[in-house]
């Protein structure tokens, strides 16, 4: 099995058992919510594709030309456009491009050795996806905390410093702060390293199954290589969850504080509970339910934070890819992950909803 | 019942799991297509030059990190292709002749020419069009195949047959043009047969193209940029994994029998998307050395870091303004001459290199054969004075002033590119007789537009040699070689094109005079000439030379047995072999 497969198979298994689960035990309505998100899936896919495949084509700058510099006379140029099918009518590109999105194959890389993207995307969606997991858990475990923290001092000195920190961190440029904790906890103290996923002299000894290197180095019992893949996830992983938690503790806090206001609240304080079993017993799993909805939201800024926090830590990820693809007008690379991105933001907001009617019985579709 | 139901789904993910993790451990490890785990190299003899292949990563890997005297080199500079009969951009070619050698090669920190794989520098026929070489006994790739002639002469003629039709086509560059056929008479011998004489061929020979590959990997009917590791060669290492865009390791080939011994056990080329990371790596000791690229800005801080060195190699990396002779206003000879009298080159390399660039005067850097400061002797720049008569000279005036548009990439030759055509425009300027107006464009675009002769009337670009030769500072740009310059535009059935005026057609004819020259001496002179009438036409406007920089720990060394250990034994040819730098543990 390819790597990609198997991280298919990881994201894909659970979320069919879910959706499987939830279409066996939902309501009607649910179901048909879900059905209908799904059908209008494909749609939106098709739509923003066929923008992207639209807006490349009309950006000047030739994937050929570039990718050859100065050293590109016209005639190789010429050439490697007609082997690579670029010279074919607009129609004909479009067509193509359809077929490959519809069949998820993606078709081959126009730079470099024209490898198949599918090949490409399997050596970088992992490495994205092993930075995003650890680092939407954190923002989600230091904002819920943080909030219902700030919450129940309302007004004292614990609000606000969450309330300024909340603010700072959000507002701090990812590149900046990456930095910053590059500088100190790698330069200046020397605790972690500061770039890659793996120290690369332990990294010979790891065998590539996934391409998830936690996984890979747990599978094969290579504890050295987890030690050391966890090392480095923590630098890029604090980047990009710090900047992140600062939406979560804002929105945890206000809900929090809602709730707190609530009448079995009062009447739970009244009978004596212990306030910290109210905030975070009662109060903070009510105040979750607008949260949930909001790490749906938060797909697409968390992807985009990838980009930055990619680049600065060296981290081979999509979003580097994204980059170096967009710059040498890689038609074929940028639509496909486009493609796979809106894919994935689509999934998850399916599953922030499903999650969403199982965890607020109230909610009815 | 909601209990129940909950259960119900954590059941079905604890079984999801467990499938999951029953398929994960009796799943056979299958490698990405560039990552491998190393397969141990065929013995088909024992070594008897070096020790036993190294432990490498098998099925069940160790969990312990073997002892090894491991050098981590960092990199920005990126892989385009690996392959021989296809690669051409200097990281490509640093590893290709890492893993592999070719006939002849420079000596190690120098320009001076020496054989390699082959006995001595080979025979030339009288006529200049025969080249006969003679390989050395014992070659042999790291998985022990031996190399002859013949395996030698098949795999060097993919750069006739299928080298055209590759990605990056370094064929069109520096095969095609030049030779007519590639044999072997027997299996030591290796004869090349060129369709013209030139004078420089030998130069060409010692480039990574010409390096010996391995018929398993790279087969005679494909291009193959991005090979499963093992990459094999007859070099000193050969590839043991190759993870893109963020490792290459490289291990000593066993069955090596040239000079060039590796002095460390590995060494692992780790890549780095930003320099500001890969010089944070460096000084918290991630890394070991970090080569290419660091821009003068990056520099300056680790120069002041105790226990690194940064040195400095004098590199053949120059930049260069491209002027459009066949669009207004730049076609105007004496708006480019203008231009080439009121440029400060100093005062750049002072102001925004902080006087780490070189004054360029010639296309051809100091060192070369014939190389002259001609731009200095001819404009004896800057004279605002002599600028302002040329531009007088064509009506232009303070009141009726030239305008004219100046482009340039503002990422692709690092940021500094900006803050230096602010300083050109500033100069031009000052003669009060100019309005310029600065052009940015994204690089995919900037290109495309400047090379296809687009609107532009001064662009920026950079260059980097094939080979340490003058005739590759001047024949790319005279010849329209997509260089953006057209003094001499391309047409069907001419190999140099159309001049365009009677200067350009001389300057062709010295170019050409020059390349099928044997005698240096005369080399020199006709280069010489040919500056001048270069610098007359403004073929381009050569303005500074950029050092590269090298920047590496104190336990790590060069070799004292080659020049320039100082800076590992990176020469003005560019080319660093890893076979000379040691690291004390």
């Amino acid at each position: 099995m390819t790597p990609i497969g198997f991280v298919a198979l990881i994201i894909g298994v659970p979320a069919l058992i879910l959706l499987g689960y939830v279409l066996i035990t939902g309501s009607t309505g649910l179901r048909r919510y879900i059905l209908t998100r799904i059908v209008l899936t494909l749609p939106m896919v098709i739509i923003l594709g066929s923008l992207v495949f639209l807006v490349m084509r009309v950006v000047p700058g030739d994937p050929v030309q570039s990718a050859l510099g100065p050293k590109g006379t016209p005639e190789m140029v010429q050439r490697i456009r007609e082997q690579l099918g670029l010279n074919d009518p607009m129609i004909v590109q479009y067509g193509k491009f359809l077929v490959q999105m519809f069949t998820l194959r993606f078709g081959n890389s126009l730079i470099g050795g024209h490898r198949p993207i599918i090949d490409e995307m399997s050596e970088r969606f992992p490495a994205t996806l092993e930075l995003i997991t650890p680092a939407s858990i954190l923002a989600l475990v230091l904002g819920i905390f943080g909030g219902a923290m700030a919450a129940s001092h309302r007004k004292g000195a614990v609000d606000y410093v969450w309330r300024i920190y909340a603010v700072v961190i959000y507002s701090l440029p990812i590149f900046w702060l990456g930095l910053m904790l590059q500088l100190l906890f790698g330069v200046k103290l020397s605790w972690l390293p500061i770039s890659g996923r793996i120290d690369p002299i332990i990294g010979t000894t790891l065998v590539h199954r996934t391409n998830i290197y936690t996984i890979d180095a747990i599978i094969s019992g290579n504890w050295a290589a987890l030690y050391s893949v966890l090392e480095h996830l923590i630098l890029p992983t604090f980047t990009l969850g710090l900047i992140l938690s600062g939406i979560f503790v804002r929105l945890t806090r206000i809900n929090v504080i809602e709730t707190l206001a609530m009448d079995y609240i009062s009447a739970a304080r009244a009978r004596g509970i212990r306030e910290r079993v109210l905030v975070y017993g009662h109060a903070l799993k009510n105040a979750l339910i607008p949260v949930i909805t909001l790490i749906g939201l938060q797909v697409a800024i968390l992807l985009a934070g990838a980009v930055l926090t990619e680049t600065v830590f060296s981290w081979p990820g999509m979003g580097s890819y994204l980059v170096e693809r967009i710059s040498a007008r890689d038609y074929t690379a940028v639509q496909s992950v486009i493609v796979v991105f809106a894919l994935l933001v689509a999934m998850i907001s399916l599953a922030v909803d499903v999650i969403y009617s199982l965890v607020d019985p109230r909610v009815r579709y | 019942m909601k209990h129940n139901r909950w259960f119900q789904f954590f059941a079905l993910l604890v079984m999801a799991s467990m499938i999951l993790t029953a398929c994960a451990t009796t799943a056979t490890p299958t490698a990405a297509p560039t990552t491998a785990a190393t397969e141990p190299p065929v013995v088909t003899e024992a070594p008897t030059q070096a020790q036993a292949p190294t432990a490498v990563p098998t099925e069940v890997p160790p969990t312990a990190v073997p002892a090894k005297n491991t050098i981590i080199i960092g990199t920005t500079d990126t892989i385009a292709s690996l392959d021989p009969g296809d690669a051409y951009a200097t990281r490509d070619w640093e590893l290709i002749k890492n893993i592999s050698a070719g006939l002849l090669r420079w000596k190690p920190g120098t320009v001076d020419l020496e054989p390699s794989l082959a006995t001595d520098m080979g025979t030339i026929s009288a006529d200049g069009l025969t080249y006969t070489f003679t390989l050395k006994d014992g070659i042999k790739f790291g998985d022990g195949t031996p190399l002859d002639a013949t395996m030698y002469a098949a795999q060097l003629n993919r750069l006739l047959t299928i080298g055209p039709s590759c990605p990056n086509d370094v064929a069109d560059a520096l095969a095609i043009p030049y030779v007519e056929s590639i044999t072997a008479p027997d299996a030591k011998t290796i004869v090349f047969k060129l369709k013209t004489t030139v004078s420089y061929f030998v130069q060409i020979l010692a480039t990574a193209p010409y390096t010996a590959s391995d018929p398993k990997t790279f087969p005679a009917d494909q291009c193959v940029l991005f090979p499963t590791a093992p990459i094999y060669g007859v070099g000193p290492w050969f590839v043991s994994q190759y993870t893109q865009k963020e490792s290459i390791v490289l291990e000593p080939n066993p069955y090596y029998t040239g000079d060039l011994k590796p002095q460390a056990d590995q060494i692992i080329i780790k890549d780095y998307a930003d320099p500001q990371t890969m010089a944070l790596a460096v000084q918290n000791g991630e890394i070991d050395v970090a080569w290419r690229f660091f821009s003068p800005e990056q520099l300056a801080p680790l120069k002041e870091v105790q226990g690194l060195t940064v040195g400095t190699v004098d590199g053949g990396s120059i930049r260069y303004l491209v002027v459009n002779h066949t669009f207004a206003p730049a076609d105007d000879p004496n708006v480019y001459k203008a231009l080439a009298a009121v440029i400060d080159r100093n005062e750049i390399a002072d102001t925004v290199y902080g006087g780490n660039v070189t004054p360029l005067y010639s296309m051809v850097p100091p060192g070369f054969l014939g190389a002259t400061e001609i731009f200095d002797t001819v404009y004896a720049s800057p004279d605002i004075e002599a600028a302002k008569a040329f531009l007088a000279a064509s009506g232009y005036t303070a009141s009726n002033p030239l305008k004219i548009e100046m482009w340039y990439p503002p990422e692709h030759y690092g940021a500094s590119t900006a803050a230096w055509m602010e300083v050109i425009k500033k100069q031009f300027e000052a003669t009060g007789a100019v309005q310029v107006t600065l052009q940015a464009q994204e690089w995919s675009t900037y290109i495309t537009n400047l090379t296809g002769g687009a609107s532009y009337a001064v662009g920026v670009l950079g260059w980097f040699f094939d080979y340490p030769d003058s005739s590759n500072y001047l024949d790319p740009f005279v010849y329209n070689k997509g260089m953006g310059t057209n003094v001499s535009p391309s047409q069907e059935g001419t190999s140099y094109g159309v001049p365009i005026n009677d200067k350009a057609k001389q300057l062709v004819d010295l170019l050409n005079q020059a390349d099928t020259e044997t005698d240096q001496a005369k080399r020199a002179d006709i280069y010489k000439q040919a500056q001048e009438v270069y610098a007359d036409l403004v073929v381009t406007l050569p303005l500074f030379m950029i050092a590269e920089h090298i920047t590496y720990r104190s336990n790590i060394s060069g070799s004292s047995a080659y020049a320039s250990p100082e800076t590992l034994n990176i020469g003005p040819n560019i080319e660093f072999y890893y076979s000379l730098i040691s690291k004390t543990p």
